[in-house]
């Protein structure tokens, strides 16, 4: 039947047609990060009419099937957790510089190295006025190096935490649109090209999410997605059309602690628990720092009491304050600097108290020692991060590779592609031509 | 569908991750030229950033050890010009008092001669209160006021300290930063504790009429300007000792110094030779992927199709 023709004919162009089109889609999306290659399934149309046992087949040309999106579960979860592991290392190596640069560019260490080397030169001649002056300026200056370096430890800190508040609010909102997605998916009919679009955005949601925290998808059958956030203990956070809201509260030494609804937890992975950490740890060089320069006070004080200034009269306090916040000179004068012992009449050159005092700082438990070793303790630490965010960065760019491999378009096949479905729809329209002239020659038989 | 392809994006990431790696690594080499620091933050180079750290505290105290040292020297210079000259001094006294002891000498030449005598007592007394270049008292010890006191009656005493106390020069050591008076100007003599103030004092007030026998006091008095002499030797000696020791130390703490610079300089500098061509190295291994990438993206098949 010429009709038949027509019919496989025009099923054939409406089927490359739309082939050509997702084609098209596929090559305008080739540099969206979120899109998964698209694919439309075909299927042969026949039609068989039987009467007893005599069947007959009437070819109905093919028929467009389901628009079929390239995903891989496993290569999806391998690229999440790699850049979930990646971002927890990063985080905690960006945060930690700061707090690197931080303590090494505030001049602790140098600080109090010249304040020593004041003193070792005040030996030389402890009554000369310009070096006792140099002297109590140097521990000026130290005091000052010190506060410079618990106002930019403090800064990096407040940074931190201002990225974690910022980002809580993300984790909120992926929570939500994914519950959003999660609502609609379960309306989506199966392989329309609405469906495909809402997984991309899932996946993207999840990707989001998986940058911040650890988590742990449950993809249903539905194609929704639940999500957990891994930790301990572990907490829901997505399940279904509902998101519950990641909350986040600062102790008074700076670290972070998160919650879900009233159940809190401590991150087990992503940016977050990266940051977190890094909280930690400034807390814990918050703590170095004040205990150095309370031991920079306490010695300094300790042989002041013990000595003689140069009138004679007992020594004054040199430092005020009790850590690197609040530490200051409070010495009046340069002729306070006791440098004499104790007992010793006005006008001693002795040095006996200031040749203790400077023992004393000079000791592998004194500041300068104490300040050598944080400093090596924190630049080895955030020297041990950069070598894992690297490796883990090789790790997470493969297994986006991978991803991108498996799902990402090809420019190359999807040209082929153009070409050979352009050819099959110029071929369909000659069927419908040659149908036409098989039409024509029946019309024109006389 | 599960067909594997070679995906454009995967591909472009790619490149432009390694060219961005060449990148930053050419960025990197080419400040550490600029600088001439081989290290910016510590965590390069944990371990090297800690010797650096050293090598400063030890060059901050060893620049205070070496202004140490040269005050020092200056200090033990100045002391040890006094007591040469204190020695001079009491040489020229005991040719005094060996002529006040020869009999043919009359009493006029005594008188002239405890005239000469009591001028060089004043010297003494104003040598033995000597100061530095700062204005420090040269031999009261620790104490900062004047080394010597005289009374109305003339009679001098120590008003210093025993001890003179050290400067630290170098890690461990400290030199004294002189010699107190007592051990200058005060000696035992016959079992009884004299000075050279004393002796001469003495002697002065003998010739002047004080002893009824001038000739055998001034022979007494030999006795006592020969131990102040021998003093004054032991202080020289000991004051030129002290100033070979600060020499030696400033050998030592230019030597060191060298070695502390050559040290910095082994494991914060940049090597500039080796830092070129590897600038020139990773240069051209930008390039080359600039290159590779532009012929490499070029190729797709729409490019082919006309």
């Amino acid at each position: 039947m010429p009709t038949a023709i027509f019919t496989i004919g025009r099923s054939g162009l409406t089927a490359s047609r739309r082939s050509l089109e997702l084609t098209a889609q596929n090559i305008a999306n080739a540099a969206n990060p979120d899109y998964s290659r698209r694919n439309l399934t075909q299927g042969e149309l026949v039609m068989t009419g039987s009467i007893g046992t005599n069947a007959v087949d009437s070819l109905g040309g093919v028929r467009p099937g389901i628009i079929e999106r390239a995903e891989s579960g496993l290569v999806q979860r391998q690229a999440r957790d790699a850049s979930s592991a990646l971002a927890a290392a990063e985080a905690e190596f960006q945060a930690l510089r700061e707090a690197e640069s931080a303590l090494e560019t505030s001049g602790v260490f140098g600080g109090i190295v010249d304040y020593e080397a004041a003193l070792t030169r005040l030996q030389n001649n402890p009554l000369e006025p310009a070096l006792r002056l140099s002297a109590v300026e140097a521990a000026r200056k130290m005091a000052g190096n010190f506060r410079i370096a618990n106002g930019t430890l403090a800064n990096a800190r407040s940074l931190v935490q201002a990225e974690v508040s910022a980002e809580t609010l993300t984790v909120n909102e992926l929570a939500k649109e994914l519950a959003a997605i999660n609502a609609d998916l379960v309306g989506a009919r199966e392989g329309t090209a609405g469906r495909a679009a809402l997984l991309d955005a899932r996946d993207k949601a999840l990707r989001g999410l998986a940058e911040e925290f650890g988590i742990q998808p449950t993809i249903n059958a539905n194609g929704t997605a639940d999500v957990s956030i891994t930790g301990t203990p572990a907490v829901a956070l997505v399940t279904g059309a509902t998101a519950a809201a990641v909350s986040v509260t600062y102790a008074a030494d700076g670290t972070a602690s998160f919650a879900v609804g009233a159940t809190s937890f401590v991150p087990a992975g992503g940016a977050m628990a990266g940051r977190s950490s890094a909280l930690a740890e400034m807390a814990g060089l918050q703590v170095e720092l004040d205990a150095l320069a309370g031991s920079a006070i306490t010695l300094s004080n300790a042989a002041q009491a013990g000595g003689a200034a140069a009138d004679g009269t007992p020594g004054q306090p040199l430092f005020g304050g009790s850590g690197a916040g609040d530490i200051d000179v409070v010495l009046g004068s340069a002729d306070g600097l006791a440098t004499a012992p104790a007992g010793s009449p006005a006008g001693s050159r002795d040095t006996g108290n200031l040749a203790a005092l400077l023992a004393s700082l000079g000791a592998a438990s004194g500041p300068s020692s104490g300040a050598d070793r944080m400093l090596l303790g924190l630049s080895s630490r955030v020297a041990a991060l950069e070598t894992r965010s690297q490796g883990l960065a090789v790790v997470s760019s493969s297994a986006e590779a991978e991803l991108l491999r498996e799902t990402g378009v090809d420019l190359d096949s999807e040209a082929a592609n153009l070409v050979r479905l352009q050819q099959a729809f110029e071929a369909n329209s000659r069927v419908i031509q040659v149908a036409a002239e098989l039409f024509d020659t029946i019309l024109g038989l006389r | 569908m599960s067909s594997v392809t070679n995906s454009t994006g995967s591909f472009f990431n790619r490149s432009l991750a390694q060219m961005a790696d060449l990148r930053s690594g050419i960025e990197r080499t080419r400040s550490q030229i600029a600088t001439g620091r081989k290290i910016e933050r510590g965590s390069q180079d944990p371990a090297a950033a800690a010797q650096l750290r050293s090598v400063a505290q030890r060059e901050a105290l060893a620049s205070v050890e070496g202004d140490n040292a040269a005050r020092l020297g200056q200090d033990l210079g100045a002391a040890a010009t006094e007591v040469e000259a204190v020695t001079a001094l009491l040489q020229r006294a005991r040719e005094l008092a060996l002529q006040a002891a020869n009999a043919p000498t009359g009493a006029d030449g005594r008188q002239a001669i405890a005239a000469e005598l009591e001028q060089l007592s004043q010297e003494l007394f104003s040598r033995a209160n000597g100061t530095s270049l700062t204005g420090e008292p040269l031999f009261a010890g620790q104490s900062s006021g004047v080394a010597f006191t005289r009374d109305a009656a003339g009679v001098v005493t120590y008003a210093g300290t025993p001890e003179s106390g050290a400067v630290p020069v170098a890690p461990g050591t400290a030199i004294e930063r002189g010699l107190p008076g007592n051990e200058v100007f005060q000696f035992d003599l016959n079992g009884t504790p004299s000075s050279a103030f004393a002796v001469l004092g003495g002697l002065t007030a003998a010739l002047q009429g004080g002893a009824p026998d001038p000739v055998a006091a001034a022979n007494a008095a030999l006795e006592g300007i020969d131990a102040a002499l021998d003093t004054t030797n032991r202080a020289t000696t000991i004051l030129g000792t002290r100033m070979a020791w600060v020499d030696q130390v400033q050998d030592q703490q230019g030597d060191r110094k060298i070695a502390l610079a050559e040290r910095r300089s082994r494991v914060g500098d940049t090597d500039i030779g080796d830092a070129i061509a590897r600038l020139q190295q990773t240069m051209t291994a930008l390039e080359a992927s600039q290159a590779a990438f532009a012929r490499v993206s070029a190729l797709t098949l729409f490019d082919a199709l006309r």
